[in-house]
């Protein structure tokens, strides 16, 4: 009996102890888990152009689906994005890029923004807009994976070039008629 | 007095109120520092296409027909010239940044080729502002020149 008792407390302690060490195992891999995740959040918001390309990604996506009125919410958007950017806090080429690229970006996301009847129209500022876009990309950084993809065949065979989050190429330019229509031309991070 | 009288009297009444509400009248009557032939070579027929189709509503320079008089004519005119300038400007296409004035050309082709300016609602009252095919040939093939001319520049 004395035996069976100490056997009976002994077991408690251990299984005791090895749940404490579950326990704090799992908390360690929970930790490693945020540690993890914490530099990807950090990247995705740490660009002061993350608003303005949120808006650009939106509309090149709007107008891969040849959607002329969800891209012009976009370039609403994108409107709005310009407006609320603080540039009192930048120096340097920072500034000197953004002062040079904002009213011209503005004004093509104004006109996108506008014309959710027309998308050819939307689609020539959209290659104007793609322009001052990788402009603001390269000298803030993306913040995330990002491509710069180009459409040989747009502008009368001029070519035109466009951001994408995806390496796959879907073409903003011709929407459902060329879904595939380009290249990667490079890859921005 | 009949009730259509009295709507008809007030109406009169009203039109001739409004025709003491003139809007300011866009005429500078001179060539601004930053006019657009000061920025990119404008050779005399281009020059002389956009004073007859485009200077009226892109530019300080307004040619006023005498039915401006008249309201509110005279307002949807104001508006019109107002919107136009907003858009584009050549007198003051000097003062954009380098990018713009490249959009704006970009614009100024595309818009002339696919017919969307002059304004039809413009060339309908403004016959000569009707572009030939020789007259647009002629504008776009400028506005590429003058773009080249930028994109070396900056």
């Amino acid at each position: 009996m004395k035996y069976f008792l100490l056997i009976a407390a002994f077991n408690t302690i251990i299984l005791i102890a090895c749940n404490n060490a579950n326990s704090t195992t799992s908390k360690s891999e929970n930790n490693v888990e945020t540690k993890k995740e914490t530099p990807v959040q950090e990247t995705n918001t740490t660009t002061p152009v993350k608003d303005i390309l949120t808006g650009y990604i939106q509309l090149k996506n709007a107008l891969i689906a040849d959607n002329g009125s969800d891209a012009a919410a976009a370039g609403n958007s994108m409107v709005g994005a310009f407006q609320k950017f603080d540039k009192s806090i930048l120096a340097g080429n920072q500034k000197k890029t953004y002062e040079d690229v904002e009213d011209d970006a503005r004004e093509h996301a104004e006109h996108i923004g506008k014309n959710g009847g027309n998308i050819t129209h939307q689609r020539e500022h959209f290659d104007m807009l793609s322009k001052d876009v990788y402009e603001l990309v390269k000298a803030f950084n993306a913040g995330q994976a990002l491509y710069q993809d180009s459409c040989p065949m747009y502008n009368g065979g001029k070519g035109a070039t466009w951001l994408s989050e995806t390496k796959e190429i879907k073409n903003p330019y011709f929407g459902k008629k060329m879904p595939s229509c380009g290249m990667v031309t490079e890859e921005l991070k | 007095m009949s009730l259509i009288k009295k709507i008809l009297l007030g109406f009169l009444i009203v039109m001739m109120a409004i025709q003491f509400i003139q809007p300011a009248r866009n005429k500078n009557g001179q060539v601004m520092p930053t006019d657009i032939s000061k920025t990119v070579n404008v050779p005399g027929n281009v020059l002389a296409v956009f004073k007859t189709a485009c200077y009226d509503c892109h530019s300080n320079n307004t040619r006023y027909p005498w039915y401006v008089n008249i309201q509110p004519v005279g307002w949807m005119l104001a508006h019109h010239v107002k919107e136009g300038k907003e858009e584009l400007n050549f007198s003051e296409f000097g003062s954009y940044s380098a990018r713009r004035q490249i959009s704006k050309l970009r614009s100024i082709e595309n818009s002339i080729r696919d017919g969307s300016m002059p304004l039809g609602s413009y060339t309908i009252i403004h016959r000569n502002a009707q572009l030939t095919k020789e007259e647009k040939a002629l504008i776009i093939n400028w506005a590429r020149l003058a773009k080249d001319s930028l994109f070396n520049r900056k």
